[in-house]
Protein backbone atom coordinates (compact mmCIF):
# COMPACT_ATOMS: atom_id res chain seq x y z
CA UNK A 1 0.00 0.00 0.00
CA UNK A 2 1.57 3.76 -1.28
CA UNK A 3 1.82 6.82 0.41
CA UNK A 4 -1.65 8.04 1.37
CA UNK A 5 -3.73 4.51 0.09
CA UNK A 6 -6.54 5.33 2.67
CA UNK A 7 -6.46 2.73 5.13
CA UNK A 8 -9.24 0.22 5.66
CA UNK A 9 -11.82 0.64 8.36
CA UNK A 10 -10.30 -1.06 10.88
CA UNK A 11 -7.52 -3.67 10.29
CA UNK A 12 -7.36 -5.29 13.29
CA UNK A 13 -11.03 -6.21 13.16
CA UNK A 14 -11.61 -8.57 11.04
CA UNK A 15 -12.72 -12.09 12.79
CA UNK A 16 -10.52 -14.40 13.84
CA UNK A 17 -10.60 -18.32 13.25
CA UNK A 18 -12.40 -19.71 16.23
CA UNK A 19 -10.14 -20.80 18.91
CA UNK A 20 -10.58 -24.24 20.54
CA UNK A 21 -8.48 -24.87 23.89
CA UNK A 22 -5.60 -23.38 22.72
CA UNK A 23 -6.86 -19.89 23.09
CA UNK A 24 -4.25 -16.93 23.11
CA UNK A 25 -4.51 -14.88 26.54
CA UNK A 26 -5.24 -11.12 25.23
CA UNK A 27 -8.56 -9.80 24.15
CA UNK A 28 -7.13 -9.04 21.13
CA UNK A 29 -6.24 -12.79 20.27
CA UNK A 30 -9.33 -13.87 21.49
CA UNK A 31 -11.55 -11.52 18.91
CA UNK A 32 -12.38 -9.32 21.21
CA UNK A 33 -11.44 -5.91 19.96
CA UNK A 34 -13.24 -4.36 16.79
CA UNK A 35 -16.09 -2.28 16.03
CA UNK A 36 -19.00 -3.36 16.30
CA UNK A 37 -22.90 -2.76 15.95
CA UNK A 38 -25.68 -3.77 18.58
CA UNK A 39 -28.22 -5.64 16.73
CA UNK A 40 -31.88 -5.09 16.34
CA UNK A 41 -33.76 -2.12 14.59
CA UNK A 42 -36.65 -0.64 16.32
CA UNK A 43 -39.00 -2.90 14.01
CA UNK A 44 -37.63 -6.41 14.75
CA UNK A 45 -35.95 -5.30 17.92
CA UNK A 46 -34.74 -8.85 18.54
CA UNK A 47 -31.98 -8.67 15.78
CA UNK A 48 -31.12 -12.27 14.32
CA UNK A 49 -33.67 -14.91 14.56
CA UNK A 50 -30.83 -17.49 15.54
CA UNK A 51 -29.69 -15.12 17.86
CA UNK A 52 -32.34 -12.96 19.35
CA UNK A 53 -32.00 -10.14 21.62
CA UNK A 54 -33.67 -11.14 24.68
CA UNK A 55 -36.18 -8.32 25.42
CA UNK A 56 -37.17 -6.51 28.88
CA UNK A 57 -40.03 -8.25 30.66
CA UNK A 58 -43.27 -6.44 29.75
CA UNK A 59 -43.72 -6.40 33.64
CA UNK A 60 -40.31 -5.75 35.30
CA UNK A 61 -40.02 -6.94 39.20
CA UNK A 62 -39.91 -3.81 39.64
CA UNK A 63 -39.70 -2.71 44.29
CA UNK A 64 -42.18 0.58 44.65
CA UNK A 65 -38.90 2.74 44.41
CA UNK A 66 -38.07 1.25 41.25
CA UNK A 67 -41.70 1.85 39.62
CA UNK A 68 -41.55 4.89 40.64
CA UNK A 69 -38.32 6.02 39.39
CA UNK A 70 -39.77 4.39 35.93
CA UNK A 71 -42.83 6.03 36.21
CA UNK A 72 -40.71 9.38 36.79
CA UNK A 73 -38.73 8.91 33.90
CA UNK A 74 -41.98 8.81 31.91
CA UNK A 75 -41.93 12.19 32.32
CA UNK A 76 -40.04 13.78 29.57
CA UNK A 77 -38.78 16.18 31.69
CA UNK A 78 -37.58 14.93 34.02
CA UNK A 79 -34.43 13.19 33.04
CA UNK A 80 -31.20 15.25 30.99
CA UNK A 81 -31.57 14.12 27.50
CA UNK A 82 -27.63 13.74 27.05
CA UNK A 83 -27.32 12.44 30.50
CA UNK A 84 -24.97 9.18 29.93
CA UNK A 85 -26.66 5.86 29.61
CA UNK A 86 -24.42 3.91 32.47
CA UNK A 87 -23.05 0.44 31.61
CA UNK A 88 -26.55 -1.23 31.32
CA UNK A 89 -28.06 1.91 28.24
CA UNK A 90 -24.14 1.18 27.00
CA UNK A 91 -24.53 -2.00 26.05
CA UNK A 92 -28.66 -2.33 25.22
CA UNK A 93 -29.45 -0.65 22.17
CA UNK A 94 -30.47 -1.44 18.76
CA UNK A 95 -27.93 -0.66 15.89
CA UNK A 96 -28.33 3.02 15.42
CA UNK A 97 -24.84 3.71 16.53
CA UNK A 98 -21.28 1.04 16.83
CA UNK A 99 -19.74 0.27 19.72
CA UNK A 100 -15.49 -0.03 19.95
CA UNK A 101 -13.47 -2.55 21.62
CA UNK A 102 -9.93 -1.56 22.53
CA UNK A 103 -7.43 -3.22 25.17
CA UNK A 104 -4.79 -1.35 26.48
CA UNK A 105 -2.00 -3.72 28.94
CA UNK A 106 -4.17 -4.75 31.50
CA UNK A 107 -7.61 -3.23 30.32
CA UNK A 108 -10.55 -4.09 28.01
CA UNK A 109 -12.41 -0.13 27.27
CA UNK A 110 -15.69 -0.21 25.43
CA UNK A 111 -16.37 2.76 23.74
CA UNK A 112 -19.89 3.44 22.76
CA UNK A 113 -20.00 5.95 19.76
CA UNK A 114 -23.06 8.13 21.28
CA UNK A 115 -21.51 8.45 24.29
CA UNK A 116 -18.86 10.87 25.30
CA UNK A 117 -17.62 8.18 28.24
CA UNK A 118 -15.67 4.69 27.92
CA UNK A 119 -16.71 1.46 30.11
CA UNK A 120 -12.54 0.60 30.86
CA UNK A 121 -12.58 -2.93 32.26
CA UNK A 122 -9.34 -4.18 34.31
CA UNK A 123 -8.62 -7.41 33.10
CA UNK A 124 -5.42 -7.34 35.21
CA UNK A 125 -6.55 -9.51 38.02
CA UNK A 126 -7.52 -6.45 40.59
CA UNK A 127 -10.68 -6.19 42.50
CA UNK A 128 -12.93 -3.26 42.86
CA UNK A 129 -12.11 -1.42 45.52
CA UNK A 130 -13.80 -0.94 49.13
CA UNK A 131 -17.33 0.22 49.33
CA UNK A 132 -16.18 3.46 51.12
CA UNK A 133 -13.35 4.60 48.77
CA UNK A 134 -15.37 3.78 45.58
CA UNK A 135 -16.10 6.73 43.13
CA UNK A 136 -19.35 6.61 41.81
CA UNK A 137 -19.30 7.34 38.16
CA UNK A 138 -21.80 7.07 35.17
CA UNK A 139 -20.22 3.80 34.00
CA UNK A 140 -19.12 2.32 37.20
CA UNK A 141 -16.16 0.43 38.18
CA UNK A 142 -15.56 -2.98 36.27
CA UNK A 143 -13.16 -5.38 36.76
CA UNK A 144 -13.04 -8.60 34.38
CA UNK A 145 -11.89 -12.13 34.63
CA UNK A 146 -11.49 -14.80 31.45
CA UNK A 147 -13.86 -17.96 32.24
CA UNK A 148 -12.42 -20.28 29.26
CA UNK A 149 -13.53 -18.40 26.40
CA UNK A 150 -16.06 -16.37 28.07
CA UNK A 151 -15.20 -12.88 29.64
CA UNK A 152 -16.88 -12.20 32.62
CA UNK A 153 -17.36 -8.72 34.15
CA UNK A 154 -18.53 -7.40 37.01
CA UNK A 155 -19.27 -3.64 37.51
CA UNK A 156 -20.10 -1.73 40.62
CA UNK A 157 -20.02 1.89 41.72
CA UNK A 158 -22.43 3.38 39.64
CA UNK A 159 -23.99 7.10 40.11
CA UNK A 160 -27.64 6.04 39.54
CA UNK A 161 -28.37 8.73 37.63
CA UNK A 162 -27.41 7.05 34.25
CA UNK A 163 -30.29 7.84 31.61
CA UNK A 164 -32.61 4.43 32.07
CA UNK A 165 -33.18 2.45 28.96
CA UNK A 166 -36.69 2.63 27.84
CA UNK A 167 -38.89 0.11 25.56
CA UNK A 168 -37.24 0.90 22.89
CA UNK A 169 -34.61 -2.07 22.01
CA UNK A 170 -36.51 -4.59 23.85
CA UNK A 171 -40.51 -5.61 23.23
CA UNK A 172 -41.76 -2.01 22.47
CA UNK A 173 -43.93 -1.14 19.40
CA UNK A 174 -43.50 2.24 17.68
CA UNK A 175 -47.38 3.03 18.57
CA UNK A 176 -46.01 2.59 22.70
CA UNK A 177 -42.39 3.67 22.39
CA UNK A 178 -43.58 6.74 25.04
CA UNK A 179 -45.82 4.27 27.13
CA UNK A 180 -43.10 1.34 27.83
CA UNK A 181 -41.59 1.31 31.52
CA UNK A 182 -38.33 3.20 31.60
CA UNK A 183 -35.75 0.58 32.87
CA UNK A 184 -33.84 2.98 35.74
CA UNK A 185 -30.83 1.31 37.39
CA UNK A 186 -29.89 2.35 40.54
CA UNK A 187 -26.51 3.42 43.10
CA UNK A 188 -26.94 -0.19 44.00
CA UNK A 189 -26.11 -2.39 40.68
CA UNK A 190 -24.57 -4.92 41.01
CA UNK A 191 -24.17 -5.90 37.15
CA UNK A 192 -22.73 -9.21 35.80
CA UNK A 193 -21.96 -9.76 32.37
CA UNK A 194 -20.78 -12.75 30.28
CA UNK A 195 -18.80 -12.05 26.78
CA UNK A 196 -18.22 -14.79 24.73
CA UNK A 197 -18.05 -14.71 20.40
CA UNK A 198 -20.48 -16.88 18.59
CA UNK A 199 -21.75 -16.76 15.14
CA UNK A 200 -18.28 -17.87 13.86
CA UNK A 201 -16.57 -15.42 15.94
CA UNK A 202 -18.98 -12.62 14.05
CA UNK A 203 -21.51 -11.79 17.58
CA UNK A 204 -20.22 -10.76 20.49
CA UNK A 205 -23.51 -12.04 23.02
CA UNK A 206 -23.49 -9.80 26.29
CA UNK A 207 -24.89 -11.74 29.08
CA UNK A 208 -26.36 -8.83 31.52
CA UNK A 209 -27.56 -10.03 35.04
CA UNK A 210 -29.24 -6.94 36.82
CA UNK A 211 -29.01 -7.15 40.09
CA UNK A 212 -30.35 -3.72 41.51
CA UNK A 213 -32.17 -4.38 45.27
CA UNK A 214 -33.46 -0.68 45.34
CA UNK A 215 -35.11 -1.15 42.09
CA UNK A 216 -35.86 -4.81 41.53
CA UNK A 217 -37.22 -7.43 43.56
CA UNK A 218 -35.22 -10.24 41.62
CA UNK A 219 -32.25 -10.17 39.54
CA UNK A 220 -32.87 -9.69 35.71
CA UNK A 221 -31.11 -11.43 33.26
CA UNK A 222 -31.12 -10.47 29.11
CA UNK A 223 -29.01 -11.08 26.25
CA UNK A 224 -27.63 -8.58 24.11
CA UNK A 225 -25.62 -9.53 20.43
CA UNK A 226 -23.04 -6.86 18.87
CA UNK A 227 -22.52 -7.64 15.12
CA UNK A 228 -18.60 -6.92 14.24
CA UNK A 229 -18.52 -4.40 11.76
CA UNK A 230 -15.10 -3.76 10.22
CA UNK A 231 -16.91 -1.53 7.48
CA UNK A 232 -17.65 1.02 9.72
CA UNK A 233 -15.57 3.69 11.39
CA UNK A 234 -16.37 5.16 14.77
CA UNK A 235 -16.73 8.80 14.88
CA UNK A 236 -16.92 11.75 17.34
CA UNK A 237 -20.37 12.31 18.98
CA UNK A 238 -20.77 15.33 21.25
CA UNK A 239 -24.20 15.07 22.45
CA UNK A 240 -24.44 18.86 23.99
CA UNK A 241 -23.43 20.56 20.84
CA UNK A 242 -26.71 21.71 19.48
CA UNK A 243 -29.13 20.83 22.41
CA UNK A 244 -32.27 22.47 20.74
CA UNK A 245 -35.60 21.12 23.02
CA UNK A 246 -37.89 22.49 20.22
CA UNK B 1 -41.86 -9.61 11.13
CA UNK B 2 -44.24 -7.01 11.55
CA UNK B 3 -46.77 -6.73 8.86
CA UNK B 4 -44.78 -4.44 5.70
CA UNK B 5 -45.32 -0.76 6.21
CA UNK B 6 -44.62 1.46 3.10
CA UNK B 7 -41.26 3.06 3.26
CA UNK B 8 -41.97 6.89 4.63
CA UNK B 9 -43.71 5.13 7.88
CA UNK B 10 -40.55 3.00 7.97
CA UNK B 11 -38.53 6.28 7.57
CA UNK B 12 -40.82 7.87 10.05
CA UNK B 13 -40.40 5.10 12.24
CA UNK B 14 -36.57 5.30 12.11
CA UNK B 15 -36.61 8.21 12.78
CA UNK B 16 -38.54 8.20 16.05
CA UNK B 17 -36.33 5.70 17.32
CA UNK B 18 -33.26 7.66 16.73
CA UNK B 19 -34.70 10.57 18.62
CA UNK B 20 -35.79 8.77 21.26
CA UNK B 21 -32.47 7.10 22.12
CA UNK B 22 -30.16 9.62 21.57
CA UNK B 23 -32.18 12.87 22.98
CA UNK B 24 -35.09 14.13 23.97
CA UNK B 25 -38.45 12.03 23.42
CA UNK B 26 -40.31 11.92 19.84
CA UNK B 27 -43.48 11.70 21.81
CA UNK B 28 -43.83 15.50 20.61
CA UNK B 29 -44.54 14.68 17.34
CA UNK B 30 -47.59 12.97 15.38
CA UNK B 31 -46.29 10.08 13.91
CA UNK B 32 -49.45 9.54 11.85
CA UNK B 33 -49.75 12.66 10.26
CA UNK B 34 -47.77 14.10 7.36
CA UNK B 35 -46.98 17.54 6.55
CA UNK B 36 -45.48 18.22 3.15
CA UNK B 37 -43.15 21.38 3.30
CA UNK B 38 -41.70 23.19 -0.19
CA UNK B 39 -39.85 26.27 0.62
CA UNK B 40 -35.75 27.50 0.73
CA UNK B 41 -33.37 26.32 3.11
CA UNK B 42 -32.40 28.92 5.52
CA UNK B 43 -30.07 26.89 7.16
CA UNK B 44 -28.61 23.90 7.94
CA UNK B 45 -27.24 22.37 11.06
CA UNK B 46 -25.45 19.81 10.74
CA UNK B 47 -24.65 19.15 14.43
CA UNK B 48 -25.45 16.49 17.12
CA UNK B 49 -27.10 15.16 18.86
CA UNK B 50 -29.44 16.31 15.68
CA UNK B 51 -29.05 17.63 12.63
CA UNK B 52 -31.81 20.20 11.72
CA UNK B 53 -32.78 22.60 8.22
CA UNK B 54 -34.60 25.55 8.85
CA UNK B 55 -36.74 25.95 5.80
CA UNK B 56 -38.89 28.90 5.00
CA UNK B 57 -42.42 28.32 3.26
CA UNK B 58 -44.54 31.25 2.00
CA UNK B 59 -47.99 30.47 1.62
CA UNK B 60 -50.86 32.04 -0.85
CA UNK B 61 -50.87 34.90 0.17
CA UNK B 62 -46.72 35.68 0.93
CA UNK B 63 -46.66 34.87 4.05
CA UNK B 64 -43.62 33.55 5.40
CA UNK B 65 -43.42 30.64 8.38
CA UNK B 66 -39.84 29.44 9.28
CA UNK B 67 -40.23 25.62 9.88
CA UNK B 68 -37.62 23.73 11.66
CA UNK B 69 -36.88 20.09 10.76
CA UNK B 70 -34.55 17.56 12.68
CA UNK B 71 -33.11 14.51 11.49
CA UNK B 72 -30.84 12.16 12.52
CA UNK B 73 -27.18 13.29 14.30
CA UNK B 74 -24.54 13.50 11.22
CA UNK B 75 -23.01 10.38 11.91
CA UNK B 76 -26.11 8.61 11.43
CA UNK B 77 -26.83 10.56 8.35
CA UNK B 78 -22.93 10.29 7.07
CA UNK B 79 -23.75 6.19 7.09
CA UNK B 80 -26.88 6.66 4.84
CA UNK B 81 -25.83 8.94 1.72
CA UNK B 82 -25.71 12.39 3.62
CA UNK B 83 -23.62 15.02 3.10
CA UNK B 84 -22.47 18.36 5.04
CA UNK B 85 -22.75 19.75 2.16
CA UNK B 86 -26.06 17.78 0.71
CA UNK B 87 -28.00 21.29 1.87
CA UNK B 88 -26.92 24.83 2.42
CA UNK B 89 -29.07 28.00 2.17
CA UNK B 90 -30.68 28.77 -0.36
CA UNK B 91 -31.72 25.83 -1.79
CA UNK B 92 -35.63 24.78 -2.85
CA UNK B 93 -36.37 21.40 -1.13
CA UNK B 94 -39.78 19.46 -0.49
CA UNK B 95 -39.74 18.09 3.15
CA UNK B 96 -42.30 15.52 4.62
CA UNK B 97 -42.27 15.39 8.20
CA UNK B 98 -44.35 14.06 10.99
CA UNK B 99 -45.58 18.02 12.36
CA UNK B 100 -45.63 18.68 16.35
CA UNK B 101 -48.66 17.89 18.42
CA UNK B 102 -48.97 21.31 19.58
CA UNK B 103 -48.77 23.07 16.27
CA UNK B 104 -45.78 24.91 16.22
CA UNK B 105 -43.91 25.23 13.01
CA UNK B 106 -41.57 21.79 13.58
CA UNK B 107 -41.65 18.86 12.58
CA UNK B 108 -39.53 15.67 12.48
CA UNK B 109 -38.43 14.38 8.91
CA UNK B 110 -39.08 11.87 7.11
CA UNK B 111 -38.16 12.47 3.59
CA UNK B 112 -36.45 15.41 2.13
CA UNK B 113 -36.45 15.68 -2.22
CA UNK B 114 -32.90 18.33 -3.02
CA UNK B 115 -33.21 20.56 -5.58
CA UNK B 116 -31.06 18.33 -7.77
CA UNK B 117 -33.97 15.68 -7.22
CA UNK B 118 -32.40 12.98 -4.89
CA UNK B 119 -34.27 11.83 -2.06
CA UNK B 120 -32.43 11.08 1.19
CA UNK B 121 -34.42 10.05 4.53
CA UNK B 122 -34.16 11.37 8.00
CA UNK B 123 -31.12 9.51 9.01
CA UNK B 124 -31.01 5.89 11.19
CA UNK B 125 -29.12 2.74 11.18
CA UNK B 126 -25.83 1.71 9.00
CA UNK B 127 -27.19 -0.10 6.55
CA UNK B 128 -27.64 -4.19 7.84
CA UNK B 129 -25.34 -6.67 6.69
CA UNK B 130 -26.79 -10.51 7.26
CA UNK B 131 -24.64 -13.30 8.75
CA UNK B 132 -21.77 -14.31 7.55
CA UNK B 133 -22.20 -11.92 4.50
CA UNK B 134 -18.22 -10.08 5.77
Amino acid sequence: MGCGAPLPADQTAKAPPATGSSAPKTAAERGFTGVFLPTGTLEEPAGFAQWPNTPWPKSPPFTPAGAAESQRLNDHGNFTACAPGGPVFHMWEVGLFPIQLLEAPGQLVIQREASGLVRRIYLDGRAHPPDDEIVATWNGHSVGTWDGDVLVVDTVGTNGRARAANGVGSNAKPSSLDSDPRFPVSDALHLVERFRLVANNELLEDEMTIEDPKYYTEKVVLKHYFQRRPDIDMLEYFCGDNPRRD
Amino acid sequence: MRAPLHLPLVLAVLATTSTALAHHSFAVFDRTKKVTLTGTVKDFQWTNPHTWIQVVIADDKGNATEWGVECGSPNMMARTGWKKTSLKAGDRVTAVVNPLLDGRPNGSLVTITLADGTVLGPGDAPPPKPLGAQ
